[in-house]
């Protein structure tokens, strides 16, 4: 199944999206471009604030973690330079996790890192901030055996079943096919991780980069096939955006 | 523009195909919000939304609704006074933003001794003289070479609407943003509107009845995202309870 998106529902944020996937829900909020406290402020730049919420109790190290991996891979992409002596601040509230999220016997904050980040510019693109490019991220699951391929985009089922796992990797794109991350837990070797990124670059990544002009009349083949993956999110991100300027621009084909 | 636009997202490249062509030599490709150019001659969008083009104007921008507003130069603007410093009002556009600055001279036929007394939450509607990205927004509610108000300046009474920024570019925008809502109330009630491209809209009607009445039909409208048809009937139904 693709993921689940709805933009701009909160009424008091600039921006927000609520994104969920596999038993992952997530509610994200963007204010921005707003006035920065002025310890935080940069002369030339933006300052990029994310706040971690986690689905129970109070935040902890491992959000805090995930609020600098976020924070890095956000500022990378986000045009801070075009909007300087400001504040883009997003909130991520974990809303909830998969039953057995913790039993998988992984590491929890890479299984939940690629939805934190797909929430989060979700959340930026309904906030309209000026993005150099899209993101698009996935985990990559390798099991013990040797024989079995990687498991791209594992539900917490799915991992599981699966064990023992040697290995998970979390990679991210950018819209132009580029690493932005790369965290990774467990022994690998490099052909491995090669293996593994080959697989998470086809899933995030459309054939022969953007192309534009498809937008609104070619219908995409976004729809999943028959193993119930997402075919590609490049052109889910792609739908979701569609729907936001087709929900706009609805008075020009009103009645 | 017709309803099947383009859908770009952050990052997408816009090939020279997709810009207006001018038949002018001498004008340049205008950009507008949402574009930027990335040397030598790459254009590349930075939000997401829907290409718009004009190939008379010879200008390509991106239309969305969504975010906050950020200050352009001479756009028309409602602001709340904050505070009064020794040259000027600081005020507001958007809420948790930097302030803007109106000075206290910068209203049609005021003298040291006769500048408006403006308190903490008033309104002003005013036009943005200067917004660049290095200094704080500075705004005026006369024109800087004739010294004229042009129906800007302090507004009195009424009371504002939160719509939002496609709406007020709407409402801005005349006969091309379809908006017939006003026009049609107007034929029965008086009211007095001013419409400021920071996502408010406010609405003097005489009495608080036709002020909610009018500012109710015009977010109706807006959310709704109603056409003629739709327009009409809230005309007639705020029109029957009036």
């Amino acid at each position: 199944m693709a993921p689940e998106a709805v933009l701009s529902h909160l009424h008091r944020a600039d921006g927000s999206a609520t994104y969920t996937y596999n038993g992952y829900s997530i509610i994200g909020a963007v204010n921005g471009p707003i006035e920065v406290q002025r310890r935080d402020e940069m002369p030339e730049e933006a300052t990029v604030e994310v706040n971690v919420r986690p689905a129970v109790g109070v935040g902890s190290p491992k959000e805090r973690h995930l609020e600098t991996l976020l924070h890095r891979t956000l500022q990378s992409i986000i045009l801070t330079r075009s909007i300087p002596r400001t504040l883009v601040q997003i909130t991520l509230q974990v809303r909830s996790l998969p039953a057995d999220d913790t039993s998988t016997g992984v590491n929890t904050s890479l299984t939940l890192l690629p939805h934190l980040l797909h929430t989060s510019i979700l959340a930026l693109l309904s906030a309209s901030i000026p993005l150099s490019t899209t993101l698009t991220a996935i985990p990559v699951a390798i099991p013990s055996s040797s024989k079995s391929a990687p498991l791209v985009s594992p539900t917490a089922n799915d991992l599981l079943r699966a064990k023992p796992l040697r290995s998970i990797h979390v990679f991210a794109f950018s819209g132009d096919r580029k690493l932005l991350l790369n965290e990774s837990d467990g022994a690998f070797s490099y052909e491995e991780w090669d293996e593994a990124y080959e697989a998470a670059e086809e899933v995030c990544c459309r054939e022969g980069g953007v192309r534009l002009g498809e937008g609104m009349d070619v219908d995409m083949d976004v729809d999943m096939d028959g193993e119930g993956k997402v075919a590609n999110l490049e052109a889910w991100l792609r739908e979701v955006v569609k729907e936001k300027v087709g929900r706009e621009q609805r008075w020009r084909v009103a009645t | 523009m017709s309803a099947k636009s383009t859908v770009v997202l952050p990052g997408d490249e816009i090939p020279a195909s997709s810009l207006p062509k001018s038949p002018n030599k001498n004008r340049p490709l205008t950009l507008g919000p949402g574009l930027r150019h990335i040397p030598p001659n790459t254009i590349a969008t930075t939000v997401a939304g829907a290409l718009a083009t004009d190939s008379r104007k010879n200008a390509a921008w991106i239309e969305y609704n969504s975010g906050r507003y950020l200050p352009i130069t001479g756009d028309l603007v409602i602001a709340t006074v904050q505070t009064s410093a020794a040259e000027s009002f600081n005020c507001h556009i958007t809420p948790n933003t930097p302030f803007a600055t109106l000075p206290h001279l910068a209203f049609e036929g005021v003298t040291r001794k006769t500048r408006p007394q403006l308190t903490f939450n008033s309104l002003v509607y005013a036009r943005i003289l200067n917004a660049g990205k290095d200094t704080s927004p500075e705004i005026t509610c006369a024109n800087p070479s004739t010294g004229k108000s042009e129906g800007l300046g302090p507004l009195k009474g009424g009371m504002v609407f939160k719509i939002s920024l496609g709406m007020a570019r709407r409402l801005l925008a005349g006969r091309k943003g379809g908006v017939t809502v006003l026009d049609g109330l107007s034929e029965k009630v008086g009211f007095e509107v001013a419409i400021g491209r920071n996502g408010v809209l406010w609405v003097d009607g005489g009495s608080v009845k036709t002020t909610l009445a009018v500012g109710r039909a015009v977010q109706e409208v807006d959310e709704q995202a109603l056409g003629e048809k739709g327009q009409k009937k809230v005309v007639e139904r705020v029109l029957k309870n009036l």
